[in-house]
């Protein structure tokens, strides 16, 4: 589709307002129900983002639960209305910070985006975001530049380094023997869409401009437009957070954020638009009722966190969810988790104090007894890891692990008779 | 993905207008179904595109689709010519959990095999072609009826001019570069055992268009060599 | 006309080409099986894949019998505090590591966790029991997880502290036919361990 030529690095704020001030001349969204010819490129794109749909809903990642997944979907719905019925959006269980809409409409919300948004509003900022990229576009326009870059430098081993990338992109852990197995697949499944994007990735011009989309989008359905500026802060300040030297000095571009790079840039143009924009109130009340959408899955959202083994940065996220007070039990009791795993000088102590900590709240998972058990044990305090056993057992009674905490209850009892 | 098919550049730039397949048997000499034995032929996965001048890959749904329905069809016919009676499944219509575990299973059997019949490691422990999917199969044949399942997977693309000329070119200059090529890896299982009774590759030469329901014809019957249908 | 040799290449990767000069699969017969101070005992052959294995430390050893997507047992030698069954490909992508001092139940999360970064996905256990291993208190328990495709996986996983080291043996397989069918092997197998 023609597209008007942007200024590169005139000022990404100038180009985030242009793009609220008025529908930039020349730029088209697209047109609802569209499809492209099949003999097109975008055509190809769609047929295999139609396969990285289905495996998508088949899954094993995929979050199923019909209540989250109906919130998001209605958040989709106030933000695109003209697109009702071409955008389905799946939520994935995945600890990173991403949002994804291929060119057929199809799109992932990943529960580390999830756990980090704070309102709906925020939700809606990120969403309006992915609307953006989709009504513009920009995976067609991003894989016309490619295919342009490439025609000046004959990259004749691109695909080689594409297959690389694909195992170490899409997966960032160690996948073992899979990855060999997988790798031999992957020859085949080069085309597959999944691996496009994950070479391809948006240009900055992009992301600046879906914000401005997203932006519009979500303050034209009611939405707070001071939403996204902090929603950006927050993960920009978290990755200010994270255990690794070099997550920390790349600005949010690495860990977790990578499809979404992140700079001041964007943020400070968000802000400039806020700031025409009259704002909303009542956050303390937003971040309730979104945190009631979520409830059912913080816990098991914060488990697959702390598995990034960034203790920093789970630490700032979860300092940053219990400023508003609520779901205290949980989330002291994966603090309490992340000092243990971390396990760094004093971590033991701390730990075991917020597992305490954790214990006063109704909400505390079971384990932290346990737990609670096991460090009083090993920290010589024997009344405490007594105490804390008892407790376990009492309130957990069928655990698979009852005979291992017996029979530390049985040899704190010997030792105290001696 | 260029260097293999840099090294197949080598050893076919100027031998590639044969078709050529190569087949993996469970038996020597397998007991062939009977006549009207029920075929349950799996939609065929078939993704094409266009290798472009500078090396890209880019899909193409019209030659995915026409390939997969041509391919579809001259399975149908060959099972129709052996008296076979055939089902069809279109696994991305597939609720019933074990039916999916069973096709996802089958996944990771066809990608074994890939990897240890015609990849560069084989497995002590795999002396002799008895990959299996495992009783749960008879499942699948109660389900949909059938007594064998025939799965086909295709990929490749296909040269644009401007790719065949620069290949040309660097093949004076004694480079090799990544060539369009299109395969298709097919199994036949047992349903009443889980067995991979046959198995078998095979690479389109310029006389297998699968796009073309001649070429698509030729194509199948190599995938279908020494099939025991 | 028929050529076969070339299909060998097509399916290879550059992946799997860059490796494929120095390392091979081996057999691993029945009867002992040794990794390091650990030694278990084989009840019939095995494949050694642990050469085309990414991510493996030294002190880790794969068999399979029809490759690493439908069997893998891993036989670990002893694991030192700060060490991992799994090798983190990036220093920010860190792995989960043996520590001195677990309690019981983070040596199984030290496993579960292990399996997870081997890119598992919804790993739990299950029927956490005492095992004997040699003359040590060891652990054992079942797992159930899922590939990201979305295939069931059943594993079976013993773990053992004896002179401050870490001695694990994990299997893992398709809960679809391929668990069950090496199972009696594998119940053999994890009886069998001995250190020093």
């Amino acid at each position: 589709m023609p597209r008007v030529l942007r200024p590169r690095a005139k000022g990404l704020a100038l180009l985030a307002a242009a793009v609220l001030a008025a529908a930039p001349a020349g730029a088209q969204p697209r047109a609802p129900h569209l499809r492209p010819a099949d003999t097109s490129d975008e055509g190809g794109i769609w047929a295999l983002s139609e396969k990285a749909e289905l495996a998508a809903r088949q899954s094993a990642e995929r979050n199923r639960d019909p209540a989250l997944n109906g919130y998001v979907t209605g958040v989709v719905a106030k933000l695109a209305p003209e697109y009702q019925g071409d955008i389905r959006v799946y939520v994935m269980d995945r600890p990173f910070f991403n949002a994804q809409m291929a060119p057929n409409g199809y799109g992932e919300v990943w529960s580390g985006l999830l756990l980090r948004v704070e309102t709906e509003d925020e939700l809606a900022f990120v969403l309006g975001h992915e609307v953006g990229h989709f009504s513009e576009n920009h995976s067609i326009e991003a894989y016309r530049a490619l295919k342009a870059r490439l025609g000046a430098t004959m990259a004749v081993q691109f695909a080689v380094a594409a297959v690389a990338m694909g195992a170490a992109v899409n997966a960032g852990s160690a996948q073992g023997a899979s990855d060999i197995m997988r790798a031999a697949g992957a020859l085949n499944d080069l085309l597959y869409l999944g691996q496009l994007a994950a070479y391809f990735g948006f240009s900055r011009e992009n992301e600046v401009e879906a914000d401005g989309l997203g932006f519009q989008r979500a303050v034209k359905a009611g939405y707070d437009p001071a939403a996204g500026a902090h929603l950006w802060r927050s993960l920009i300040a978290e990755t200010g957070a994270s255990s690794f030297k070099r997550v920390r000095e790349q600005e949010a571009r690495v860990s977790i954020f990578s499809t979404h790079p992140l700079s001041s840039d964007r943020v400070k143009a968000l802000d400039d638009l806020a700031a025409k924009t009259p704002t909303k109130a009542s956050a303390a009340a937003d971040r309730k009722a979104y945190r009631a959408a979520v409830r059912p899955h913080l816990a098991a959202w914060l488990k697959d966190d702390l598995r990034r083994r960034d203790y920093g940065q789970s630490l700032a996220l979860i300092d940053r969810l219990s400023a508003q007070g609520e779901d205290l039990g949980v989330l002291t009791f994966y603090r309490a988790e992340a000092y243990r795993q971390r396990r760094g000088e004093g971590d033991l102590e701390l730990a075991r104090k917020a597992y305490a900590q954790a214990g006063a709240h109704a909400d505390a998972p079971v384990a932290a007894w346990r737990t609670l058990g096991d460090l009083s044990l090993q920290a010589g305090d024997r009344p405490a890891a007594k105490t804390a056993y008892e407790t376990y057992l009492a309130r957990a009674p069928q655990a698979q692990d009852r005979w291992l905490v017996e029979a530390s209850l049985k040899k704190l009892s010997e030792g105290s008779a001696t | 993905m260029s260097v293999f098919r840099s090294i197949a550049v080598t050893a076919c730039l100027f031998l590639a207008a044969c078709t050529t397949t190569n087949t993996r048997l469970a038996d020597k000499s397998p007991t062939k179904p009977a006549a009207g034995a029920k075929i349950l032929i799996v939609q065929p996965d078939i993704e094409l595109g266009l290798l472009t001048v500078t090396g890209l890959q880019e899909a193409r749904a019209d030659w995915s689709t026409q390939a997969r329905d041509n391919i579809k069809r001259e399975l149908e016919e060959a099972a129709g010519a052996k008296s076979h009676v055939f089902r069809s499944l279109d696994p991305s219509t597939v609720e019933d959990p074990r039916a999916l575990q069973l096709l996802r299973l089958h996944e990771a059997v066809g990608n074994s095999i890939r990897g240890f019949n015609y990849g560069l490691y084989s497995l002590p422990t795999k002396k002799s072609f008895d990959w299996t999917l495992g009783a749960g199969t008879q499942g699948l044949a109660q389900t949909y009826d059938a007594d064998y399942a025939l799965f086909t997977t295709g990929r490749g693309s296909y040269s644009s001019g401007g790719r065949k000329a620069a290949m040309v070119g660097a093949a004076l200059l004694g480079v090799s570069l990544p060539m369009a090529q299109q395969y298709a890896f097919t199994s036949l299982v047992d349903l009443r055992t889980g067995k991979v009774v046959w198995f078998n590759v095979a690479v389109a030469g310029t006389d297998s268009d699968m796009r073309s329901p001649e070429g698509a014809e030729t194509f199948a019957k190599a995938l279908l060599k020494d099939a025991p249908l | 006309m028929i050529r076969t040799n070339t299909l060998r290449l097509l399916t290879a990767s550059a992946l799997v080409m860059s490796l494929s000069a120095c390392v091979s699969v081996t057999s691993a017969p029945a009867g002992p099986y040794k990794v390091g101070a650990a030694t278990v005992t084989l009840g019939h052959e095995w494949s050694d894949i642990s050469a085309i294995m990414f991510a493996r430390p030294a002190k880790v050893r794969l068999l399979s019998m029809d490759g690493p997507l439908l069997n893998r047992l891993y036989v670990t030698d002893g694991l030192a505090p700060g060490e991992f069954m799994v090798k983190p490909m990036a220093k920010e992508r860190p792995t989960p590591t043996y520590r001195a001092g677990m309690a019981p139940t983070e040596l199984v999360e030290f496993v579960t966790d292990s399996v997870a970064a081997l890119d598992y996905q919804r790993v739990e256990t299950d029927n956490l029991r005492p095992a004997k291993v040699g003359s040590a208190e060891g652990l054992r328990f079942d797992l159930k997880a899922k590939t990201k495709e979305g295939l069931d996986i059943s594993g079976a996983a013993q773990v053992a502290e004896v002179g401050g080291k870490l001695y694990v043996v994990l299997y893992i397989a398709p809960s679809e036919h391929y668990y069950a069918a090496e199972l009696p092997e594998v119940e053999t197998v994890l009886g069998s361990v001995k250190v020093g």
